[in-house]
């Protein structure tokens, strides 16, 4: 299924083949040991045949500033595109998954919650609450169709699922509309079933149908052709339970104690008029975020309605706080962090991690560093293990000096049908997806 | 008569044949009426182990040109047997935590089949650009053309390519005449061709199947195909830390209570100190090793020694928050007022703020 052409923008095309009736790679779901070692021996150009059919930047385009930049393909006409789902191996039907019914959100938490990723050696699996998960499907403009599940036609179970969400995100000096692709996940039990791709077909599709032609999503493997890497650093908040769960190691030479003393943080916030943000702010952290967003050469185009929905705080999703000046009472800088706890996979004390990311961060008066540091102090009292962030951005500034140490997890940032001429370094990127 | 032995050959073999045919008919009939029965007959181990088809082995040669018929058909029917009763194979493991009950699950979820068919897949994605191509013929790489799209997407449901269009068209042919066929039994034939042409394609992943499966099968899935990436601390080795410290202080961080006697019982002073000033009580507390604490203790080791910082045991104690060993600590009339060179006491550092660390007259 894969090795057909899969955008699909015309039925006549979907039907063109590519000769080996072969089972690409970037299946990624296939589950075999053989397969994983079979792909990984061989050289990146032959492992994505799936996305070589794709509309999105090629390796071998690399460097090659003579192609224009801006969209692959231009958008088809929306009676061209393909009306009728995707065929499923017949065992299986799609669904739209309504997250409004409090069942529907039960039935994905619980899919997500014992399937999604998990880290390379099994420990940690990402648990997205439910209230995290309506926010991030539920931005102004989103398409209930768009979170598509797909459940065995027997039992009605729920086994697969793959969201999209519209964004308006800025590259360079044009706003595009985009989908913004998240939450693939295939239960366990499916894993060599080989859905995940007629998944990612079938979100294109409904995104098409939307008159929407590309999208961005990230992902930890290298697909044709990342538009920026970065990494995740991670600052230890409760440094002896990441020990204790295998989050962190201790070294042979280094104690407990001494481990515990270098990441202890002050008990209160340092930067005077520091606070949370509430919802009169929308306005002011508005401006205040679109004149910083605006030098990254990829970032969102967000206006106050979205500043309000992603940034305004929600209780264990989101958190936002802002400097307002006690002389002016002017608003001059924003942090904020969403929540993302894990599940701690066979541990006999702890059954959660809990995991705040750095979302998007404005300094203009107080230092990036200072403001930052009372994000940590604010985390830190809230009981959160870990402050996670990425090197987006101009956090790299204050990553080694807030004593954030390097990840082993990489990420690559991807956009579909639109082509960007050189990689951008992790500092020219102003955009964090979920 | 001369020819009676013929005779009786053939009339013999027309009679195997009748028998065989029987018996594979029973086999059928067996394994539909499982199949419509509903019956999961196998979850354990030592069943999945009987039943695995093992590729190299069981596997039919499909250019195996004698009774060519025949070996494909048979091994094919077993291999459904075992793609039935295997079904719930997994070996336990993935998804345990999941509280779904097994008939959830009947000829839905990934079998051994599947498994190897995507290995099968993958192998044939990797040689397909060099290897295969120049071995095999246009024939064949239609044939599993068609084997695969059924076995992934079902019966040929689109419409026929035009005649100009000679691959599509070709391919399309290779799809749509195999109707009907269950995928499974594409999965099998696909298997088989995959096999004949390269014998050795799955050498060594048979092993691999069977140990550490569902580590393996989940781990592959970490990482892709699109989403978030769970991260963790990369682990880095501390340079220049030159903290010298003996055996003793080792031992007494790994909790090895046989090495840590069998050093104090050959003279190694107990109270010894490594280059930061710290004892080996104080490596036994900071990991929280209560039996070497109370081990130490009974050697007399100095339940008061100060590291260079100042601090005895009983402060790594309070600031690793280890509760049980603080409260032997007190009892082994470890001092709660000695203050560290930044004049803590063991009470000030303590998050926890326990009561026994706090002085009776305060």
């Amino acid at each position: 299924m894969v090795d057909n052409n899969s955008t699909s923008n015309s039925p006549a095309e979907s039907q063109t083949h590519n000769p080996d009736g072969n089972l690409p790679s970037e299946s990624g779901v296939s589950i075999d040991s053989l397969a994983r070692k079979v792909q990984e021996s061989l050289s990146l150009a032959k492992r994505h045949k799936f996305w070589e059919t794709q509309p999105v930047g090629q390796f071998k385009d690399l460097g090659d500033t003579s192609l224009p930049e801006g969209p692959i393909e231009p958008p088809t006409p929306l009676t061209e595109v393909k009306q009728e789902p995707y065929n499923l191996p017949s065992l299986y039907e799609w669904i739209t998954c309504d997250m409004d019914s409090e069942e529907t959100c039960n039935e994905v938490y619980a899919l997500l919650t014992n399937n999604y990723v998990e880290d390379d050696e099994n420990m940690f699996r990402f648990n997205y609450s439910m209230g995290f998960l309506r926010w991030a499907l539920r931005p102004p403009g989103f398409f209930k169709n768009w979170h598509i599940g797909v459940r065995v036609k027997s039992s009605k179970k729920l086994v697969a699922f793959i969201t999209g969400v519209p964004a308006r995100i800025r590259v360079r000096d044009t706003v595009v509309y985009m989908a913004e692709i998240n939450f693939l996940c295939v239960h366990k039990k499916l894993r060599s079933k080989r859905l995940a791709p007629v998944m990612i077909k079938e979100v294109t599709r409904r995104v098409h149908l939307e008159n929407m032609w590309q999208a961005a999503y990230t992902a930890g493997v290298v697909l044709p052709t990342p538009i920026s890497t970065c990494q995740y650093w991670h600052r230890s908040l409760n440094p002896k339970k990441l020990i204790d769960v295998g989050f962190s190691r201790l070294g042979a030479r280094m104690t407990m104690s001494r481990t515990i003393k270098l990441y202890k943080l002050p008990d209160s916030t340092a930067t005077p008029g520091f606070r949370k943000m509430e919802s009169h702010d929308v306005p002011a952290a508005t401006r205040l975020l679109r004149n910083y967003l605006s030098q990254f050469l990829v970032a969102p185009d967000f206006d106050e309605n979205d500043v309000e929905h992603w940034l305004l705080p929600r209780e264990n999703v989101v958190d936002s706080y802002l400097v307002e000046s006690p002389e002016t009472h002017e608003i001059t800088d924003f942090c904020s962090f969403y929540t993302l706890p894990s599940s701690i996979l066979g541990n006999q004390n702890y059954t959660t991690l809990k995991a705040a990311y750095s979302y998007y961060n404005v300094s203009t008066k107080t230092p990036l560093l200072q403001l930052m540091n009372d994000a940590l102090i604010v985390a830190k009292q809230n009981d959160y293990d870990v402050f996670n962030a990425l090197d987006v951005m101009q956090n790299e500034s204050f990553l080694k000096e807030l004593k954030f140490g390097p990840g082993d997890g990489k990420l690559h940032y991807y956009l579909y049908n639109y082509r960007v001429n050189h990689v951008l370094r992790p500092s020219e990127l102003g955009l964090v997806l979920l | 008569m001369d020819d009676s032995p013929q005779l009786f050959q053939f009339v013999q073999s027309v009679l195997i044949g009748v028998i065989f045919s029987f018996l594979l008919a029973k086999l059928i009939s067996v394994v539909v009426s499982f199949r419509e029965e509903n019956l999961s007959i196998v979850r354990g181990d030592s069943v999945e182990k009987e039943l695995k088809p093992s590729s190299s082995e069981s596997m039919p040669i499909i250019d195996d040109s004698e009774n060519s018929g025949v070996s494909v058909v048979e091994p094919l029917v077993i291999e459904r047997a075992n793609l039935d009763t295997v079904i719930d194979g997994g070996g336990g493991g993935d998804g345990d935590d999941d509280a779904d009950s097994d008939d959830d699950w009947e000829g839905v979820e990934s079998t051994e089949l599947d498994e190897e068919f995507s290995a099968a897949t993958a192998f044939v994605a990797a040689v397909a650009s060099d290897r295969l191509s120049q071995k095999v013929s246009n024939d064949v790489q239609l044939q599993l053309y068609g084997l695969y799209k059924i076995a992934t997407e079902g019966p040929c449901s689109v419409p026929q390519p035009s005649a100009l269009k000679m691959t599509a068209r070709a391919k399309w042919q290779a799809w749509q005449k195999l109707g009907a066929m269950p995928p499974e039994e594409a999965m099998v034939k696909y298997i088989a061709i995959v096999t004949a042409l390269y014998p050795t394609w799955a050498t060594g992943s048979t092993s691999k199947i069977k140990g550490g499966e569902s580590s393996d099968a989940t781990s592959g899935y970490n990482k892709g195909p699109m989403g978030p990436v769970f991260s963790t601390f990369v682990y880095e080795e501390e340079s220049g830390n030159e903290l010298k410290m003996d055996a003793i202080h080792a031992f007494a961080r790994e909790g090895d209570w046989e090495n840590l006697l069998k050093c104090i019982e050959s003279g190694v002073p107990v109270n010894s100190k490594d280059s930061e000033g710290r004892t080996a009580l104080h490596w036994a507390v900071d990991r929280g090793h209560l039996n070497i604490t109370e081990l130490l203790a009974s050697k007399n080791a100095d339940v008061n020694a100060k590291d260079n910082e100042g601090q005895s045991p009983l402060h790594y104690a309070a600031v690793c928050e280890r509760e049980a060993i603080a409260e032997f600590l007190v009892k082994q009339n470890a001092e709660i007022n000695l203050k560290d060179n930044d004049g803590n006491a063991p009470f000030d550092l303590c998050d926890m703020k326990w009561p026994l660390l706090q002085h009776p007259v305060a």
